[in-house]
């Protein structure tokens, strides 16, 4: 029997296709347009430890094949997330997936303490060392190898909830911090947020985004993507869950080829908010078309 | 459960050489639309462009939206012709709400008149009193107007000249008391039409703009300023494509 159902690590998802953070806040507005339920699972706005508003607008800038964000992690603090939206998360049968986020060692261990005392509600966390929005922390930390290292241990000693390292893309060798979150404990990576980008306003000469830069994702990052899952699949013996750019089936299928043993879908929603189901039906038909499991395909890259 | 539509442009005419009104099929938008809501339309660049609804007629199954030439999305929309098939999200956003014991003053500024087109329309049809007040840049940027709209024009060159302000200061004082004022515009105009209503001891509510994403409350990028509610934040941050675009004017940090 085909099937699309994978695991990511101990991690058992009914579809490989997850909504990436940010993208998706917490179910309530996607749930009005499809049953969440086929996805392999949610991930929630990335939270923090207190409340935040995020960066002045403008946030968003288009571009040929994507757009650029500066949203600055807005959201209601991990307090009020654990009291008003992750019961309804966990309501949504499907994985349960807590972005979190922070600008320091102290909020990310007191983010997973806090996260950890709700672990029967949760299926993972996944730790944001990749935001390109926020003055500190994030991204900053997630560069450096280093940190990654450090950071992922201690959050490890933390809980046994499975940890999914977001990385950022904006370095010189991802190979280099995707190890570092192995040897620090880390259960996956999940490869790649966004990358660091600007877009002038030629009539204003000044950034369209207040924030100057933002985080680039859409279809333009996809090959940037598909070469990092590819480069980490090589040397890591965690799993790896692909993002970046999806907009088809075939794009999830090349993220798994790559290395991936599932993906996030982000910038596609917000296009389409109904595209996670016409993917699905897709990888459906392929799988039973080719008589195999989807899970089969991840790693079965060929390099020349 | 909502969708997002596949439908066909019924028909398509200039108003000006820069602004184009498309009617568009949709049962489902028409028969649910109110006020003040919006569509996402798509184009051949990345994201779908929000356009107010500027009328709907529920027999036919339509809608209809102005589209002004502003960049090149709304000028590719703005091409359009009869039989184009368009991707729609839709009806989006918290429009007006209207009280059947009250008068509306509605209030256009430039694209501001489609939503507000749309208002007065539907206020006819709940036989709820109002007025309309258009401004408008000069003569050759009045769109859908009528004989009995208060127009106004910058350069004077048709209706009242002066701004908004000009039209509401000819409402007499007794219809004024018992009104709620619905600006739809840019900013600076709403502002000013928010501060005139306040300092008549009126209500108001404004139809507030941001640079969009998603159009549906996921991506966050929409956000407007609003008072803190008393929890220490100096203001929060709401999307104006979910919990707006509408707002009571007094909520806003402007």
């Amino acid at each position: 029997m085909s099937s699309i159902n994978v695991k990511v690590g101990n991690v058992e998802l009914k579809s490989p296709l997850i909504l990436a953070s940010g993208t998706c806040n917490f179910g309530h507005e996607l749930s009005e347009y499809y049953d969440l339920s086929i996805l392999g699972g949610l991930s929630s706005k990335g939270l923090t430890i207190k409340p935040r508003q995020g960066n002045e607008g403008c946030r968003v800038a288009e571009t040929s094949s994507g757009m650029l964000n500066s949203v600055g992690l807005q959201n209601p603090g991990v307090d009020y997330f654990i009291e008003n939206d992750l019961d309804y998360m966990r309501s949504l049968n499907t994985g349960v997936i807590v972005n979190a986020a922070g600008h320091s060692f102290e909020d990310y261990i007191a983010m997973v303490r806090k996260l950890d005392l709700h672990k029967d509600k949760i299926d993972a966390l996944e730790i944001n060392l990749s935001c390109p929005n926020v003055k500190a922390g994030c991204m900053t930390l997630g560069a450096d190898p280093v940190q990654v290292k450090q950071i992922v241990s201690l959050m490890r000693k933390e809980t046994d909830l499975p940890l999914w390292i977001k990385l950022t893309p904006n370095v010189t060798d991802i190979k280099a911090v995707a190890l570092a979150a192995q040897e620090g404990g880390a259960d996956a990576v999940v490869l790649i947020n966004t990358l660091l980008g600007m877009v002038i306003d030629i009539k204003t000469r000044r950034p369209v985004l207040r924030n100057n830069t933002g985080g680039y994702s859409g279809p333009a990052i996809k090959p940037v993507a598909i070469r990092m899952v590819a480069e980490c699949s090589k040397v890591l013996d965690i799993p790896i869950i692909g993002c970046g750019g999806i907009m088809s089936y075939e794009d999830v299928i090349e993220f798994m080829i790559a290395g991936a043993s599932a993906v996030e879908i982000g910038t596609g929603s917000l296009i389409h908010p109904t595209l996670p189901v016409k993917i699905t039906e897709d990888l459906n038909r392929y799988v039973d078309e080719k008589d195999i499991d989807l899970k089969d395909l991840t790693g079965t890259l060929e390099l020349w | 459960m909502n969708k997002e539509y596949s439908c066909i442009v019924c028909s398509k005419k200039m108003l000006n050489p820069d602004t184009a009104y498309l009617t568009i099929k949709c049962p489902e938008i028409a028969s649910s639309a109110v006020p003040g809501q919006f569509v996402n339309i798509s184009c051949s660049y990345f994201l779908k462009r929000p356009f107010g609804i500027a009328s709907v007629d529920i027999e036919n199954g339509t809608f209809d939206i102005g589209v002004k030439v502003v960049g090149k999305g709304t000028k590719e929309i703005a091409s359009f012709e009869e039989g184009k098939e368009v991707s729609v999200l839709g009806p989006l956003g918290n429009g007006f709400t209207f009280d059947k014991d009250r008068n509306y003053i509605l209030v256009a500024g430039g694209t501001g008149v489609f939503p507000i087109n749309f208002a007065s329309e539907y206020l006819r049809s709940m036989g709820i009193d109002h007025k309309v007040v258009e401004g408008f840049r000069d003569g050759s940027q009045v769109v859908l107007s009528r004989p009995d709209y208060v127009l106004c024009t910058d350069s004077g060159d048709k209706g009242i000249k002066g701004t908004c302000i000009a039209g509401l200061e000819t409402i007499d004082k007794d219809y004024l008391s018992k009104s709620v004022l619905c600006c739809v515009g840019p900013l600076p105009m709403m502002r000013a039409c928010g501060n005139w209503a306040s300092e008549k001891g009126i209500s108001s509510y404004v139809s507030m703009e941001q640079r969009m994403g998603c159009g549906i409350g996921i991506c966050l990028v929409c956000v407007c300023k609003l008072k803190a509610e008393a929890n220490g934040e100096e203001f929060r941050h709401v999307r104006c494509c979910k919990e707006g675009p509408v707002f009571p004017f007094e909520e806003v940090v402007w």
